[in-house]
């Protein structure tokens, strides 16, 4: 593997690595959540701190730990953080916590969390894996950003609760149903893909 | 160190830290929770006893609490039932709102729910589901329409609407209505509910 330069460690989270669009990790909480902004940003911002400290902490032991008995440490630590998320939301936003529900607690099977562990933090730097962590943390919460973005719009008109569109405006309905979560993401992947040749090509 | 013993070593303490490490996160949130969920009941006592200023805790048992609703001279104005039941996956938590002769619900709020998304997650819908359950008379057992109609008006008195596709889920809700208003009278027939001395908090 080539050498990367801290910044690029961090921007590959953003596009040619990005855990939605371009790794289609994680798409249980894109999909189910992502029906309201304020929803994606606190799935988004959970998920990103269990990601940054379960990185610091697995490249912080990574030594220790035998690789026979890896997965399950990995599990163990995922879901402290997962723990501490959910009774933080639970403790100080209730609201969203409700809204959120079992999907919180199912960060733990979030495969871009055990995916960075296993991938990045048990072989590089605590330096590098916290940058890492940030631009994979970043590049999840920009995909839930902008997914829940075009589902709020779309289908109920409003944006963080805000109304955003004229009285003429009908919502989708189906925007906020599953369905909707599909097809908007399926377009994002298109268009990401769309980019990606094209910037490929003129290489 | 030998690999076996290592390993175990190493998970043992990675459990024990976390374990630790919850156990503080546990006890510095535990009040703030607790606060919420009290804060939750209280909200959804005014919701489902229209009218109602103050209320008080009659009756508490292992997941069924009954509150009652005073309007501001202070009389019972109706109750609100704080029970739990098991639900399609997990436990469905919910007030039910009643007149003070319980022959009648005034409301249904769902407090806590983990059902499918979309599908039996409806319970919290008001246009689908919770609107059905005003004024629904239960003196008898409440039954379900299936298939599911479109207005209330359709309903018989002592009906409410189905989900459709959440079949099981609606049953659940009504069963732990049913049983919970049968409880609750039970209790007012022995005599064994408080009369308002104790308040909510």
């Amino acid at each position: 593997m080539p050498a990367r330069s801290i910044g690029q460690e961090f921007t590959k989270g953003l596009w040619s690595e990005n855990p939605v669009f371009r790794q289609l990790l994680g798409l249980c909480p894109t999909l189910a959540v992502t029906g309201w902004v304020i929803n994606g940003l606190a799935m988004g911002l959970a998920t990103s701190f269990v990601l940054i400290f379960s990185s610091l902490v697995v490249s912080i032991i990574k030594k220790l730990i035998p690789s026979q008995v890896r997965i399950a440490s990995y599990i163990v630590i995922i879901a402290t953080f997962v723990t501490v998320a959910d009774r933080f939301l639970a403790a100080y936003f209730p609201d969203i916590s409700k809204d959120l529900g079992p999907y919180v607690p199912l960060i733990v099977v979030n495969c871009i969390i055990l995916g960075r562990q296993e991938a990045f933090s048990s072989k590089n730097s605590v330096g590098r894996s916290l940058i890492d962590a940030l631009g994979m943390s970043s590049g999840f919460v920009l995909a839930l950003l902008v997914l829940s973005s075009i589902r709020e719009i779309l289908g109920s008109g409003t944006y963080l609760g805000h109304q955003v569109m004229g009285s003429w405006f009908k919502p989708w309905i189906i925007m906020i149903l599953p369905a909707g979560a599909f097809l908007a993401l399926g377009i994002l992947l298109g268009i990401a893909l769309q980019i990606e040749k094209k910037t490929k090509s003129r290489v | 160190m030998k690999l076996s013993v290592r390993m175990v070593v190493v998970l043992t303490s990675v459990g024990l830290l976390s374990g630790s490490f919850l156990a503080t996160v546990g006890i510095l949130t535990k009040e703030r929770i607790e606060i919420n969920k009290q804060r939750v009941i209280e909200e959804a006592i005014i919701k489902v006893v229209p009218g109602t200023e103050s209320s008080t805790k009659l009756y508490e048992a292992k997941d069924f609490k009954v509150y009652g609703g005073k309007d501001p001279d202070g009389t019972l104005i109706g109750y609100g039932i704080l029970v739990s039941g098991i639900g399609f996956q997990d436990k469905i938590t919910l007030m039910l709102g009643t007149n003070i002769s319980l022959t009648k619900t005034t409301r249904l709020e769902i407090i806590e729910q983990k059902e499918t998304p979309g599908l039996g997650a409806k319970i919290e819908d008001e246009d689908v589901f919770l609107k059905f359950w005003e004024g629904r008379d239960c003196s008898q057992p409440i039954s379900l329409r299936k298939p599911a109609v479109k207005t209330a008006e359709e309903l018989a008195a002592s009906e409410v609407n189905t989900i459709t596709g959440a079949t099981i889920s609606s049953e659940s809700v009504l069963k732990i209505v049913n049983n919970s208003v049968e409880r609750l009278r039970q209790l007012i027939k022995e005599g064994n509910l408080q009369k308002g001395e104790q308040d909510a908090r």
